[in-house]
């Protein structure tokens, strides 16, 4: 189900806990997996939970717990728009309003054709740079409806900044 | 050792102690709903959160270790402030439904909402709702009413050994469930609802059929294994409407299996008996007990007239008390048959000289949980005692070591060493462990079987535990003489696993064919049951057993008691009963009854009845009593049970609860085993809900049968599709196929104890097995 490069990086990470501590290297599993495989569909998490011998449960309960596993198919860019307080206080609500607007989706919802997937998150850390969100391995501080027209256009033109 | 002070109150308690558990000894209550002492802390619910002095906040009680000199109010404004506040937000989103909740009348949110809540909430908004899940047959969920405290999720995980409930989601969102939408299997899982503080887990089988306080307690036991759980039985006039668990820590501690929970569904089955049944012509009829008996009497007198005693045999199933098998033996004795035995799904009786007064664990069952290395002889007690399971799980889980061998890899909720014998040769496989631990197997170091047997020689006294599963195999007797030099070898002491819930007592009471009450050598050897089907019986008395399903060769067995001439059936339930007897005479079902069991400790336990017999029904010991006096025999003249009860300990005497696991072997012969170059050989035992006749009919428990094969030994034989047709030399059957890699290549896996697998006849005999004609096709043709 997983290609042998993330069964590779799954077991260096498995290496790290005792024998019987399974469990730990849950979340490290799960950000392999939903890196190769994009989210985490019922089968895969079954799959590593085989794979770490763990209760189904288990994974289906750390999954649903953090906000950045995703349990639904996503776009090739996930757009993370911070709204905890101080991205709210300097205006993350017209951020995600204004993204809202210009992809016509809510968030929690991806665009027709598999662009983009709007989705609000807790706290990214980057609050003097407030309001910001994150594509991928990038923060997108200091946003305007300029900078977020420009970014959504750079994201079209066929960015490999996904997710 | 730290002194504390508890409201006032001085105590000296060891380090390590909670203030909960401090606040217990002294009699001191603390609201809690998350805490429970046979479950790991959580400390999620806050509900018991107390006052100690000095520290800044209210500290959860369930997991707050004491210090020396702490001061803990459990009342003071403060800790009376937590707890409202606690509870006004637990009831934020509970829907207080209680008027149509099962749980309410024994609901602790309830009662500590009545002993502990501010009356005012200050919440105004939308409580939240949360998707109701189905888990299956066994409990009904009602999740809006959760409150989290996750017991039932530490349940699963800590006790039942299969972690399938759990909390996804978070914060606002965290529900509990299984996620994908499953059935939870776990053999305990109906102890979740006992836990669960509220109305979210209750019995699906017992919603909406009353409330709490109007059932009637009675002390019971489970009839349904040889752990002998304490029950306390719940009625409702003349219906039993729940079973649980009724606290014994040297037995049950606080739980039952769903077995024993809900195997009471099927006394309510359609063929249940509740008026003396007599075929006329062919033609079933009601009739009175005169005539029943009447009818029984000259029956049997006939047989004996025609044919004389010897052609006369009694059986009657494990589960009957202690009284009932106690008379039944002395009436086939009084009328001069020697033959009466409970032991139908045997089919090997050569040892039958050396097996022991009565199958005793030789220990007891509190001290499993602290044996370093177990043996585990074609036992797998998961299935055939879970409570007894239950205490070699958590030996394990203490660091004990138990090792398993058996005819097929079984799925064991805690880690077990497996050796699994190539199919049928499980005999060869406790004779190749007997030379290795003898050290005349050549030095193979790196086999699972070397492993195992320096396990049990660097193992001080092993425990080797005989299972009732061993007692199928033909080798039998073979395999229990190899155990004996096992045990040897090892150094080892050996226990058995005692089948039904009264197998010791249907060994001490004399019914065997070769033993009289006590033990006591029977001077005329009667027929083993599995020989009577061959032996050219022509009366049969049979009470509370169906051979059809609960004999090792159901097919014969039925072949048997058709060819009979007079077919005495005491029975719960008519269905099979009406295929082969004369008479049906009505007896008392699980809870109807009273009298007593001998566990597998040797544990003597009375139970009593719950509810009246429905219609004409009678104890079974009522029965048994007037066909005695009816037959002139010596011996029945008693007025009450109580005088039963002291007939069976004046006949039984005094009996020893560790007894030699073994009597000297007579010489056996060796039989080769019946296996040709191309058959399978046939597994197969008795599946966890389907070993008596109560159970088999509880729907709620019902699994269908199938047949089991490894897939690659299904590659082999080429079958494709799900349904398949078995046939072996007396029969055959089609079933559904489920591959599975436990079962070893060379074999199939078919349940015994459905009807319709009877006509394969017994385990470890030759099979074949081939697709299954479509329908369609088979009409074409």
């Amino acid at each position: 189900m997983l290609s042998e490069k993330s069964l590779a990086k799954i077991a260096r990470e498995r290496a790290k806990y005792p024998a019987n501590q399974a469990r730990s290297a849950l979340l490290a599993a799960l950000r392999i997996t939903q890196e190769e495989q994009g989210y985490l569909s019922d089968a895969v998490m079954e799959y590593v939970a085989d794979l770490l011998g763990i209760p189904a449960i288990q994974v289906y309960e750390a999954a649903t717990f953090y906000s950045m596993y995703d349990l639904k198919p996503v776009g090739r860019h996930k757009l993370c728009v911070c709204g905890s307080v101080s991205c709210f206080l300097n205006g993350s609500d017209a951020v995600l309003q204004h993204l809202s607007e210009r992809l016509g989706v809510d968030p929690g919802e991806t665009t027709a054709d598999g662009l983009f997937t709007l989705q609000e998150v807790e706290c990214l850390g980057a609050c003097k740079d407030a309001p910001m969100l994150q594509v991928g391995d990038h923060y997108y501080e200091n946003l305007t409806p300029e900078s977020l027209d420009a970014l959504l256009a750079k994201l079209r033109g066929g960015s490999d900044d996904v997710r | 050792m730290p002194n504390i002070e508890i409201d006032g109150q001085a105590i000296e308690v060891a380090p390590g102690t909670t203030i909960m558990e401090a606040a217990e000894s002294m009699g001191i209550y603390i609201p809690f709903f998350c805490y429970h002492p046979k479950l790991s802390v959580a400390a999620n619910c806050r509900m018991c959160l107390v006052d100690v002095e000095k520290a800044p906040k209210p500290l959860p009680a369930c997991a707050t270790p004491v210090a020396d000199g702490m001061k803990i109010a459990t009342a003071s404004r403060k800790a009376k402030m937590a707890q409202q506040g606690v509870l006004e937000f637990l009831l934020i989103n509970h829907p207080l439904d209680c008027p149509i909740c099962d749980q309410g009348g024994e609901c602790p949110l309830q009662d500590i909402t009545m002993g502990f809540a501010n009356p005012h909430s200050h919440y105004t908004e939308e409580k939240r709702v949360v998707e109701d899940k189905d888990i299956g047959p066994l409990i009904a969920t009602e999740m809006t009413r959760c409150i989290q405290c996750t017991r039932c999720v530490r349940f699963g995980q800590e006790i039942g050994g299969i972690m399938e409930l759990g909390a996804t989601g978070r914060g606002e969102h965290m529900a509990i469930g299984t996620y994908v939408a499953k059935a939870v299997r776990s053999e305990l899982s109906g102890n979740m609802i006992d836990l669960c503080p509220v109305g979210a887990l209750t019995s699906k089988p017992f919603r909406y059929k009353a409330r709490s306080w109007e059932l009637k307690h009675t002390p019971g036991l489970c009839p349904h294994c040889s752990t002998g759980c304490n029950t306390d039985v719940q009625s409702l006039g003349r219906e039993v409407l729940r079973v649980l668990p009724r606290t014994n820590e040297a037995v049950n501690e606080e739980w039952i299996c769903d077995k024993g929970r809900y195997a009471y569904t099927g006394l309510q089955a359609e063929d249940r008996v509740t008026q003396p049944l007599l075929r006329v012509d062919g033609e079933w009829r009601e009739v009175s007990w005169a005539e029943a008996l009447e009818a029984a009497l000259s029956g049997l007198e006939q047989v004996i007239a025609r044919h004389g005693a010897g052609r006369l045999a009694g059986l009657i199933s494990a589960q009957s008390s202690n009284e009932e098998l106690l008379l039944f033996q002395a009436l086939l004795r009084g009328l001069g048959s020697p033959h009466v035995d409970h032991r139908l799904r045997q089919q090997d009786f050569r040892a039958d000289a050396a097996m022991p007064t009565y199958p005793a664990l030789n220990m007891a069952l509190e001290d499993l949980e602290r044996e370093p290395v177990v043996l585990l002889c074609h036992a797998f007690p998961r299935q055939q005692q879970p409570l007894t399971n239950h205490r070699l799980r958590k030996s394990v889980l203490q660091g004990g070591k138990v090792i398993a061998i058996d005819s097929l890899r079984r799925d064991f909720n805690y880690p077990v060493t497996q050796l699994v014998a190539d199919a049928g040769a499980d005999l060869a496989l406790y004779k190749s462990l007997c030379s290795q631990l003898s050290g005349h197997a050549e030095k193979a170091d790196a086999t699972p079987l070397a492993h195992v047997a320096s396990d049990l020689l660097a193992a001080d006294n092993p425990l080797i535990l005989i299972g009732s599963a061993l007692l199928y195999h033909p080798q039998a007797a073979a395999m229990i003489a190899q155990i004996e030099t096992l045990a040897e070898l090892a150094g080892g002491r050996v226990g058995w696993l005692a089948q039904e819930a009264n197998s010791a007592g249907a060994w001490l009471s004399g019914c065997v064919p070769h033993r009289l009450p006590g033990g006591h050598t029977a001077h005329a050897a009667g027929l083993p049951a599995d020989a009577l089907w061959d032996a050219d019986m022509r009366g049969f008395v049979l009470l509370g057993t169906e051979p059809g399903m609960d004999a090792i060769r159901g097919a014969a067995a039925l072949a048997a008691l058709q060819k009979a001439e007079f077919v005495l059936s005491i029975a719960q339930f008519a269905g099979e009963a009406k295929r082969y007897a004369d008479v049906i005479l009505p007896m008392a079902a699980f809870a109807e009854g009273s009298g007593s069991f001998v566990n597998n400790e040797g544990r003597l336990q009375s139970f009593q009845a719950a509810v009246k017999t429905p219609g004409e029904a009678r104890p079974a010991w009522k029965i048994l009593r007037v066909l005695g006096d009816g037959l002139k025999l010596s011996g029945f003249q008693f007025n009450a049970l109580s005088e039963v009860t002291a007939a069976w300990q004046h006949a039984i005497g005094e009996y020893a609860l560790d007894v030699p696991p073994f009597h000297a072997f007579p010489a056996l012969e060796s039989v080769p085993q019946p296996m040709s170059a191309d058959g399978l050989c046939r597994l197969g035992d008795w599946s966890i809900y389907q070993g008596d006749p109560l159970v088999r009919r509880a729907t709620p428990l019902a699994q269908p049968a199938v047949a089991k094969m490894h897939p690659d030994q299904a590659k082999v034989l080429a079958l494709r599709g799900d349904s398949v047709e078995i046939s072996s030399h007396s029969g055959k059957v089609s079933l559904p196929l489920v591959l599975d890699v436990r079962i070893p290549m060379g074999a199939v896996w078919v349940p015994m104890g459905y009807s319709e697998t009877a006509a394969l006849g017994a385990t470890c005999a030759p099979c074949a097995v081939t697709m299954a004609t479509p329908p369609a096709a088979a009409a074409r043709a």
